[in-house]
């Protein structure tokens, strides 16, 4: 059977030293780079598509900049489509991809991503408080807020895996989770710059708070699933090794920068991925729910609960932006606004901090296995560290530091203009999210499970998540986030 | 190595008993892990989120 989610994850694209983490700094930075001209009154992004919540299908797309309103609906999403294809397009010719493979492939990942968009955009899909529900005419609505079409394109992406595996396999050269929900992160930073901007105290508190996911997720997960895997299960330290780093860090990164620190066979991380992105999705389509039901009056803790329990960044970070929609509707509902952008800030937080020590770990684990486990003569270099470093948080921290030092470092009016700016972006950050939806419901080929060999990782993986990693998350997030809130929107 | 080879490897590996640097892998790192987390509950309660 054909297995792209293991050679998604597999395939590092390297050319010329160019990797998709690279790609994805270059992209990120470039989107917000443009953006950032309008502060001095050039407007370079404002035909960038949005979608609105709609009963009427014609009135639900439009270019986010009102300059740019003669292009209508249907011409913003074409030249939004026609600006992602020629970027990626070329990013992926950089990387070495068959770039005519890519584009009819992506064509069609786009087309579909984006009509679940537009699906989840419906409003008896999306209205959430009865205001809205009055204003289009309607008695009833599932309250998923417009973001309900990141479920969708993940449901679609998982229809398609499941019952369509020829077409998943030839979609493939266009789905590359990991590229989009890094370009996303990127863009993410000035966003999260211009909340934090508002609150600066909040935010720094946040940020120390981050420091309790780091010793969680290296020095508790990780210990407790290395054990679990290897005492109760008798998985070889080749597999757990890569499982625990799976399970407990961040999914599909740190299964593979951990296999390759100890020497692995590139297979196993590769193996363990593909399991790690299906309970990933599973994670997604439950957790942001729950959050919703139970802990809507403490939304900071869901927030660093999904970047603590959901494992690779995609899901968990867009998992962030599901819950912060679903919380704050819901929030809504009884009367409180929150001002948006802290629940997801807190998420991402989270993540970049667990992220960021994926290198160091690797080489701890390297060292111990090349010097006393399995003594060898390519011995794990310090230069390793930085070999394994996740680049594309050097974006995410250059647009982040840009976007604060223009929000609070310069001048009233550049300060006042960055929001709309920062706003421009981030619709690219919401497509390159929906993108990620789309291509891990694809990645997640739910019949492995029952494959021979997979149950037994699958046990290990079922085990340990549902019976701790996402406990103790939820109690770590409880510690350290319970008890303050975003500010009210004004 | 194919998929399937890999697969049927994962049933009938023969177990590996833990090494004593294993032990002390785990022990250290949740030791220190609950350790680390208590001096940030500490830090927590005594450095309180500022609004």
């Amino acid at each position: 059977m054909s297995d792209i989610a293991a050679k998604a994850a597999g395939e590092v694209a390297v050319k010329d030293n160019l990797t998709e983490d690279w790609l994805s700094v270059i992209i990120g930075v470039l989107v917000f780079a443009l953006a950032l001209f309008s502060l001095g009154g050039t407007d370079l992004l404002g035909w960038a598509v949005t979608t609105s919540v709609y009963t009427d299908i014609g009135k639900a797309l439009a270019p986010v900049a009102k300059a740019y309103a003669g292009l209508g609906g249907a011409g913003a999403l074409l030249l939004t489509y026609a600006a992602l294809l020629a970027v990626l397009g070329a990013g992926v010719a950089a990387l070495g991809a068959d770039v005519r493979k890519f584009a009819l492939r992506f064509t069609v990942v786009f087309a579909i991503a984006y009509a679940s968009w537009i699906v989840g955009s419906y409003a008896y899909i999306a209205a959430v408080t009865p205001a809205e529900q009055q204003k289009f005419g309607i008695g009833w609505s599932l309250k998923l807020t417009n973001e309900g079409g990141f479920i969708v394109a993940l449901l679609s992406g998982l229809v398609i895996a499941n019952f369509f595996p020829r077409f998943a396999e030839w979609l493939k050269e266009a789905i590359r989770p990991e590229l989009y929900i890094k370009i996303a992160i990127v863009i993410l930073g000035a966003t999260i710059a211009v909340t934090a901007a508002g609150r600066l105290n909040l935010a720094s508190s946040l940020l120390l708070r981050g420091v309790a996911a780091i010793v969680e997720a290296y020095l508790i997960y990780w210990s407790v699933v290395y054990f679990v895997a290897r005492k109760w299960f008798g998985f070889s330290r080749e597999w757990s090794v890569p499982l625990a780093s799976g399970i407990s860090i961040c999914g599909v990164a740190a299964a593979i920068a951990t296999g390759g620190a100890i020497r692995a066979r590139p297979q196993v991380p590769i193996l363990v991925s593909s399991l790690v992105v299906v309970f990933a999705v599973v994670e997604v389509l439950i957790l942001p729910f729950l959050a919703q039901t139970f802990l809507w009056q403490e939304p900071l803790v869901a927030g660093a609960w999904m970047g603590l329990a959901v494992k690779t960044d995609g899901a968990a970070v867009a998992g962030g932006g599901i819950t912060e929609s679903l919380i704050l509707a819901k929030a809504a509902a009884e009367g409180i606004k929150y001002q948006p952008g802290w629940i997801l800030a807190t998420t991402a937080t989270v993540k970049v901090f667990i992220d960021i020590f994926i290198g160091i770990w690797a080489f701890i684990l390297g060292y111990i296995w090349t010097n006393h486990i399995d003594k060898r003569a390519d011995k794990a270099r310090p230069s390793e560290i930085w070999q394994r470093f996740p680049k594309f948080i050097l974006g995410f921290v250059l647009v982040f530091a840009v976007s604060l030092w223009l929000a609070v470092g310069t001048t009233p009016e550049i300060a006042k203009a960055l929001p709309a700016a920062a706003g421009e972006a981030n619709v690219f950050r919401v497509i390159f999210f929906i993108l990620t939806f789309f291509s891990i419901g694809v990645l997640s080929d739910f019949r492995k499970l029952w494959q021979d060999g997979f149950g037994k990782l699958a046990a290990v993986y079922f085990v340990s998540l549902f019976g701790f990693v996402i406990w103790v998350g939820l109690l770590i997030s409880w510690l350290f986030f319970s008890g303050f809130k975003p500010p009210l929107a004004s | 190595m194919s998929e399937s080879e890999l697969r049927e490897e994962l049933t009938t590996q023969a177990v590996e008993p833990l090494l004593p640097i294993e032990k002390k892998l785990i022990g250290w790192s949740l030791g220190l892990g609950l350790a680390l987390l208590v001096v940030l509950i500490a830090l927590n309660h005594f450095v309180p989120v500022t609004l």
